[in-house]
């Protein structure tokens, strides 16, 4: 794979049984980031002990998957492996693919404890839709389809933070303060709310401002 | 996954049965092993060793032996007690004529019995096939009694019997060190000179598997050893085996000592065979402690000294069985194997009658497996066995009826659990749609789309509970269904279930459109739940759902829900609060039944159950019981749901 010589190159382990789509994906994962380390798994497995060894900075997986080569694929394997990288790794960024995002469901309180980058993608997308959401992920951001969120669901802490950001009118360094919390985790709470209120990254918007005008819309703030 | 839960679900089951059966009965073997270790079984044992050698099938007189005894009628005839030493000289002679193999003299003739003292003296070293007895083992007073002078030690053997604790000769001792040499018994030189006189090539040998049992030819006399069989801790010094008699009323020829000398006795009789002399009359006093044969006679020490030489005899050329007995392990499976067919027994066949009828069975199968072992030689403990399976037998019939019992009033209070639990259904769902039509008829704002998607909705709530009552009465699944029919295992970690719970009731918005525009602040952490029985999940679900709907239903201008499940200060709290219109508009009746069930549940949890007012406004729905320490709880609870669920 291609090296850039000074920057810090991104690491990136792509998990999926199929190896047109997974080919597909890391052919895209490599045109989208020319800089970085693409590395491919097929299994639960094999995808553990690749993501133990390389510390990547993203996950992209899909949740059909087997256990140990030879075995059969299933979601639930997935499920189980996102599980696990919830808990081990409370930064990670992962961004998944999926035709069925029901199983995925049992996780959400996990998955909105979860501080690194987190989106979930449809297979069925086009592949520029696909890298939006996995690129996504990689900042740290956070998009999850519709039928994965019921409505308005906050945790308080992220309503503490809508307060303080926009009632109070305080930066980041201080909402951080006030809120016992790192720098880090006001932007992760920040990706979230947003993704709640579905305001995404758009050409030429101001997004913390979109932010408060939808969260007082609905009356989060006053 | 899913078969491993039912399986493992299954084996608590089973394991919760057996516990009622097994556990007892487990230890009623341990008891009596116990009991049998440290000799408690012993005269059992031995009066069932007694009893069934008493009662094989006679064998024939044995040919090779006979017993000339020295009766009442010789000794009145003689006149005089000891016989003298002449009257002896001329039995031996009058015997010799007839050429026997050997001639044992079990009489004390330490000392000259006049008339014939030389005569006697003479005779004894006259013939090199005539033994002599001696008393080799001091008794209780330190007496020994010596051999005839006369004659040469290898011709002397002992006669000295040990009995048992209970006085009864079941071992024979055949050889014995002493402090000058090692001595043979009798039997043991009149076996071996006439074994020798059958074939010369028969010698007394050192064994191979056992270098310190005796062997002849190709056969070893098995020894005794100290715990064999039924017997703890017995004196196994020297030489010794278990005595297996030859059963029957006539098991040697027995003449008297005037049939000899009358010539009455036919030739073949004594010619190649083993004769013994020895007294037969009670009044001389040599009667002996045997119940391994008939013993309505008395057993005169002559006779067992037969017995002896006669089973060695016949073990070496004509196979006839060596008593011996299984190794410890053997003999401790063979009881717990009893034991557990006992406890097999009350689990399998359930019904009291059949458990007695298999009883009899298995006890006549057991006497008669032992009874047949016997014949073929081998001790087995049927004692240990017999009651270890009888006691569990029976125990576990006397449990059965006790289970009987239990059974009736687990399925009395399953019929009261399913009433409350379809109780609870009906009041969740359908009674609240039809409570919503009620108040759009009364608003005058119903049209009839709506009305038509009420009622269709509220068919398929009731053809929803129609259908999980079904299900409850073929099988408690264990399952929880949720309002749109989704099936949750119950098994799940309580915090997922909750979780699950809780999207599902606040997708309901058709029933509660508040919840679509409601803000929900959720908060699942994972709790303790490993006591909870399968019955309780189901009820702390349905508490979460209850809440959350009655929240939708009262509180009004509700624009946020809290809802948590955590663990604080040593408690499991699970928690919905809403920013409503608060308690006193909701107190209305509906609440009440809701109330009520979740009272109970908090109680049997031992925990507390509360509904106050939110602050700033709104209502707190709060339920809190203790977190579950001791794993003497949770093995209490382990087996309290395996039970609890069994069908």
């Amino acid at each position: 794979m291609k090296l850039a010589e000074s920057t810090p190159k991104q690491r990136i382990i792509a998990i999926d049984d199929h190896t047109m789509i997974l080919n597909g994906v890391a052919n895209l994962l490599q045109q989208k980031y020319a800089e970085a380390e693409v590395q491919v798994a097929q299994t639960r497995q094999a995808g553990l002990e690749l993501i133990a060894r390389f510390h990547p900075d993203l996950v992209v997986l899909d949740l059909a998957i087997p256990d140990r080569s030879g075995e059969k694929a299933s979601a639930e394997i997935g499920v189980a492996l996102v599980e696990t990288l919830i808990r081990q790794y409370p930064t990670l960024n992962i961004a998944v693919l999926s035709a069925n995002t029901n199983p995925l469901i049992r996780l959400k309180p996990q998955i909105d404890n979860h501080e690194g980058g987190f989106t979930v993608s449809d297979k069925g997308w086009a592949s520029e839709e696909i890298v939006k959401k996995v690129n996504m992920a990689l900042e740290g951001g956070r998009y999850l389809p519709k039928d994965m969120k019921l409505g308005l669901e906050f945790k308080s802490e992220w309503l503490e933070l809508l307060r303080l950001a926009f009632q109070e009118g305080l930066t980041d360094k201080m909402i951080a303060k006030r809120m016992s919390v790192s720098e880090k985790t006001v932007q992760n709470y920040f990706h979230k709310v947003q993704d709640v209120l579905e305001v995404y990254p758009e050409e030429g918007q101001n997004l913390r401002i979109q932010t408060g005008n939808k969260a007082r819309e609905i009356g989060l703030i006053d | 996954m899913k078969r491993t839960n039912t399986r493992w679900r299954k084996l608590q089951q089973e394991l919760a049965v057996w516990q009622i059966g097994a556990i007892p009965g487990l230890m009623v073997i341990g008891l009596i092993v116990f009991l049998r270790l440290l000799g408690f079984l012993q005269p059992l044992e031995w009066w069932a060793l007694d009893y069934f050698l008493r009662l094989r099938p006679s064998e024939a007189p044995d040919e090779q032996i006979l017993i000339v005894g020295i009766d009442e009628k010789d000794i009145q005839a003689v006149g005089t007690y000891p016989i003298p030493d002449a009257n002896l000289a001329a039995l031996v002679e009058k015997l010799q004529s007839y050429q026997p193999r050997a001639i044992g003299i079990d009489n004390v003739r330490d000392r000259a019995v006049p008339p014939g003292h030389d005569q006697f003296t003479q005779v004894l070293q006259k013939y090199d096939n005539l033994f002599g007895i001696e008393k080799a083992l001091p008794d209780a007073d330190g007496n020994l009694v010596n051999p005839p002078a006369a004659l040469p030690p290898e011709r002397v053997g002992f006669v000295d019997l040990i009995p048992d604790q209970d006085g009864i000769i079941r071992r024979a001792l055949v050889g014995a060190p002493t402090e000058s040499d090692y001595k043979f018994s009798l039997p043991m030189l009149l076996t071996e000179r006439y074994l020798n006189s059958e074939d010369p090539a028969i010698v007394m040998e050192n064994g191979i598997a056992d270098a310190e049992a005796f062997r002849f030819g190709s056969t070893e006399l098995t020894r005794f050893h100290r715990n064999d069989g039924g017997y703890v801790n017995a004196d196994d010094r020297g030489n010794q085996f278990l005595i297996n008699y030859r059963s029957g009323q006539h098991p040697f020829h027995t003449v008297t000592l005037s049939d000899v000398m009358q010539g009455k006795v036919p030739p073949d009789w004594i010619r190649d065979r083993l004769v013994l002399i020895g007294i037969r009359a009670v009044s001389a006093g040599d009667t002996e402690q045997v119940r391994g044969v008939d013993y309505a006679k008395p057993i005169y020490g002559v006779e067992v000294h037969a017995h002896v030489a006669s089973q060695m005899i016949n073990a070496v050329l004509h196979h006839r069985p060596w008593l011996t007995v299984w190794s410890d392990p053997w003999e401790y499976l063979w009881i717990i194997g009893w034991g557990i067919l006992g406890i097999s027994l009350g689990r399998f066949l359930v019904v009291p009658w059949k458990v007695l009828l298999g009883l009899g069975l298995a006890s006549v199968m057991l006497i008669g497996v032992s009874f047949t072992a016997i014949t073929a030689g081998v001790w087995l403990a049927v004692v240990p066995a017999f009651l270890v399976l009888v006691f569990n037998g029976t125990g576990l019939t006397a449990a059965l009826f006790y289970r009987h019992q239990q059974d009736l009033q687990a399925r009395l209070s399953d019929r009261q659990l399913l009433i409350d639990t379809t109780y609870t259904e009906i009041h969740n769902h359908p009674v609240q749609t039809l409570a919503r039509i009620l108040q759009r008829v009364r608003e005058g704002n119903l049209s009839p789309q709506s009305f038509y998607a009420d009622l269709e909705r509220l068919e398929q709530q009731l053809r929803s509970i129609e259908e999980s009552v079904r299900q409850k009465v073929t099988l408690m699944d264990d399952q929880l269904t949720l309002h749109d029919g989704k099936k949750l295992d119950l098994h799940r970690p309580i915090h997922e279930l909750l979780h699950e719970v809780y999207r599902n009731t606040l997708s309901r918005t058709q029933d509660y459109p508040g919840f679509a525009t409601l803000v929900k602040i959720p908060n699942f952490e994972a709790i303790e739940n490993r006591r909870l029985t399968v019955q309780q999940r189901e009820a702390i679900c349905r508490f979460m759902e209850e809440a959350i709907c009655n929240a939708g239903k009262h509180a009004e201008r509700m624009t946020r829900l809290e809802v948590s499940c955590k663990t604080a200060d040593g408690k499991n709290w699970i928690r919905i609060a809403d920013n409503g219109c608060g308690i006193d508009a909701a107190g209305s009746n509906q609440s009440r039944y809701g109330t009520k069930q979740a009272e109970q549940l908090a109680h049997q949890l031992g925990g507390e159950f509360r509904r106050v007012a939110n602050s700033p406004k709104g209502t707190i729905c709060e339920l809190s019981y203790p977190v579950s320490r001791f794993w003497l709880d949770q093995l209490r609870q382990f087996f309290k749901s395996g039970y609890a669920s069994q069908p």
